[in-house]
């Protein structure tokens, strides 16, 4: 779902009385009235109008019409995390959450009740059951493992929520494809959490690049995590019991991946590194760095063109090349950064390099960064994006604008992400039609863009 | 202090971790892609009374170097509770009318979860000549074959597979109804796509007339609206 595709202001005439942006001189719109309103439009649907918030004299606190009703999917350690973010916002209110483990949802709703304080948190163990029973819920929090987020993500978009799913976000092209496709057929609010393009300095970087004070940019560099390889385990841990008292369903666990004997460590997080479940040292990284370079760059619908395959067994220095010769060099290690998660992005004026822990971007000259306060407030002021990744997407699930991390963004970056992988994997170069989206001349690169899902967990 | 001094060999001992870990990546753990010669391997390994282990990860690589001269071997695996979905992870991707019969004969001997995994690899496959078969499962008695078949319906998208979903559409039960909007929402999209808006309208204006949660009757209108103006415009 690119921002291009979607009506966003007035000069729109595309269903313009459906507009979910507020126009000029209109009152605003919250979520439920626009959809109330989109259905009762088109002489289908009856939905009643809410009653506004000042008519309620509320002093400042959010009625129950106006919150977003949220939801857990695979909440653990870095959805708790992203959890941490969300429950301060006055205007949601978590409710409920879904997990095959056990002892992670009792995690959660401990921790939720404790924000409350009371105990109407609701646990469920079955995704299916969950979507079907809550349709209360408006938005959704996926954080399960990597295996699962396009396809939870999917399946809560065709039950009708909008999602805010943890990176990265699909495990192949195909998976990619179809989170793109049904955001756009149920008109969801989507954003992968790339939180980055939502903080300050990092948008500073993007800034200086969109504005064209480094000049004609030539090279951009991303960082690919400094652990596990591109080369992945195929290998199996050996086979334990299933804890007692059907506390992890493993068959949900797997969910669409191929099955295998049940082993404590997958579940602890021991599942990183293997093929199934983890998208490389790639990925785990470059689902944040690719996606910050090609918003910088512009390339949020496309993705390169060509990939370099490196002879090591981390996919280090890869050049990568897109259509209008851009460069993006993938890097592990410091060479280029003192922090994780890196982009440094160099033109024929100057440079701007930022990492995680970064009090502010390092640039070639002192006065790229004199006005980046200013710069922060026009990148908002333009884009209407602020500077919280979470804020940004319930802001979105009231205005039904796209978020800044969108479908299409998520989509062609994970592309990247796949295409570099899979040119590690077939061990030579390749080349990608972005407008196709597949390989030239490479049936067998072609047959990795996606992989047949264990059933019944099928998109 | 003594916190201290614990907390900073933990982090020495983590740097030290992660240093390793960078330097020692799990290379030899992985199943290298086969090269094209080792088809005929590949082949004996699955004919072969080796464990399952070694079956399932022929079956990864004959995913990405497979030929037809793969599915006779691979075809009675589909019907294998443990082989299954490595049979058709293996037979998905492989080129050739042989895959598309060899699904399709498996449709009629497979039941519940075999199934429903055959189903979801035609659609990927968007077999045309499954539709008649897919039509008649959207009244199986088991939901997720029912929605399963839909599915496929969906991705499959011609105009065939479009008018068993409109027609089906209100009379399928409340659980298959959904994927049932869903797979027709779908062939209205490929047909406006197709440039033919009169027949995405229709469809469309199915789906907003269906009992169905509001998102599908929303998504429906959005949609109805643009064949509507995609219609006029071709006037």
């Amino acid at each position: 779902m690119s921002p291009s595709r979607l009506c966003r202001g007035a000069g729109c005439s595309a269903s313009s009385s459906f507009r979910p942006t507020q126009a000029a001189g209109c009152p605003p719109v919250t979520r439920r009235q626009f959809l109330g309103r989109a259905a009762t439009a088109g002489g289908l649907v009856t939905v009643p109008y809410l009653v506004p918030a000042s008519a309620l004299g509320l002093n400042g606190e959010v009625p129950p019409n106006e919150r977003i009703v949220l939801g857990g999917l695979g909440v653990g350690n870095r959805g708790s995390g992203v959890l941490r973010w969300m429950l301060p916002e006055k205007d949601v209110q978590f409710v409920a959450t879904c997990d095959a483990q056990t002892s992670r949802s009792a995690r959660v709703k401990q921790m939720v009740d404790a924000h409350y304080g009371n105990t109407d948190c609701v646990t469920y163990r079955d995704m299916r059951e969950f979507l079907a029973a809550r349709d209360d819920i408006d938005a959704l929090l996926v954080t399960t493992g990597d295996r699962w987020h396009a396809l939870a993500s999917i399946m809560a978009m065709r039950a009708g929520k909008d999602v805010y799913s943890e990176k990265p976000s699909c495990m192949t092209v195909a998976e990619g494809q179809t989170v793109v496709e049904t955001a756009k057929r149920f008109r969801r609010i989507y954003q992968t959490g790339t939180q980055r393009l939502s903080e300050a300095k990092f948008t500073v970087a993007n800034e200086l690049l969109r504005t064209g004070r480094l000049g004609k940019v030539h090279t951009v560099r991303a960082h690919i995590a400094p652990w596990d390889a591109a080369e992945m385990r195929h290998d199996w841990l050996p086979a334990q019991p299933l804890p007692p008292d059907n506390q992890v369903d493993w068959d949900q666990w797997l969910g669409p991946c191929p099955w295998r004997p049940y082993n404590e460590s997958y579940v602890r997080g021991g599942w990183r590194g293997f093929y199934d479940f983890h998208t490389s040292c790639i990925g785990e990284w470059g689902a944040h760095t690719f996606a910050q370079c090609q918003v910088a760059i512009g390339a949020v619908d496309t993705s390169p063109v060509e990939y370099g395959y490196v002879d090591n067994p981390t996919g280090d220095g890869m050049v990568t090349r897109f259509a209008d010769g851009m460069e993006m060099v993938l890097h592990r290690g410091d060479k280029y950064w003192r922090g994780s998660c890196g982009v440094r992005y160099e033109g024929t004026e100057g440079w701007v390099a930022v990492a995680d822990g970064y009090p502010k971007p390092d640039v070639s000259d002192p006065a790229l960064l004199e006005d980046s306060e200013q710069v922060v407030r026009d990148y908002v002021e333009r884009t209407g994006h602020v500077m919280s990744h979470v804020r940004d997407f319930f802001n979105s699930v009231k205005s039904r604008r796209p978020a800044v991390a969108h479908p299409e963004m998520m989509h062609r970056s994970m592309t990247t992400v796949h295409a570099a992988n899979i040119c590690m994997w077939l061990k030579r170069d390749m080349k990608y039609d972005p407008v196709k989206e597949e390989f030239l001349d490479d049936p067998e690169a072609n047959r990795l863009r996606s992989r047949a899902q264990r059933a019944p967990w099928i998109m | 202090m003594c916190n201290r001094k614990t907390s900073f060999c933990l982090a020495v001992v983590l740097l030290a971790v992660v240093l390793l870990a960078g330097a020692l990546p799990l290379r030899g753990q992985t199943v290298p892609p086969a090269t094209p010669e080792e088809e005929g391997k590949l082949i004996a390994v699955l004919l072969s009374d080796t464990p399952l282990k070694a079956k399932m990860d022929a079956c990864r690589q004959l995913a990405v170097i497979g030929t037809p001269k793969a599915v006779p071997v691979l075809a009675p695996l589909l019907e294998d509770e443990k082989l299954s979905h490595m049979a058709r992870y293996a037979l998905e991707p492989i080129p050739g009318a042989s895959v598309d019969q060899t699904l399709r004969d498996a449709m009629g001997k497979l039941k519940g979860r075999l199934l429903v995994g055959v189903l979801g690899s035609i659609g990927v496959r968007h077999d045309a000549k499954a539709v008649p078969a897919l039509m008649k499962m959207l009244d199986d008695p088991d939901p997720e074959t029912a929605r399963a078949a839909a599915g496929a319906l969906g991705k499959i998208a011609n105009a065939e597979a479009a008018g068993a979903l409109r027609e089906k559409l209100g009379s399928v039960p409340p659980k298959v109804r959904p994927a049932v909007a869903d797979a027709t929402l779908a062939c209205a999209e490929a047909l406006l796509a197709a440039d033919k808006p009169g027949e995405a309208a229709a469809l469309y204006e199915s789906v907003t007339k269906a009992e169905l949660p509001k998102h599908f009757r929303v998504a429906a209108t959005y949609g109805l609206i643009q064949a509507r103006q995609a219609a006029e415009k071709k006037k």
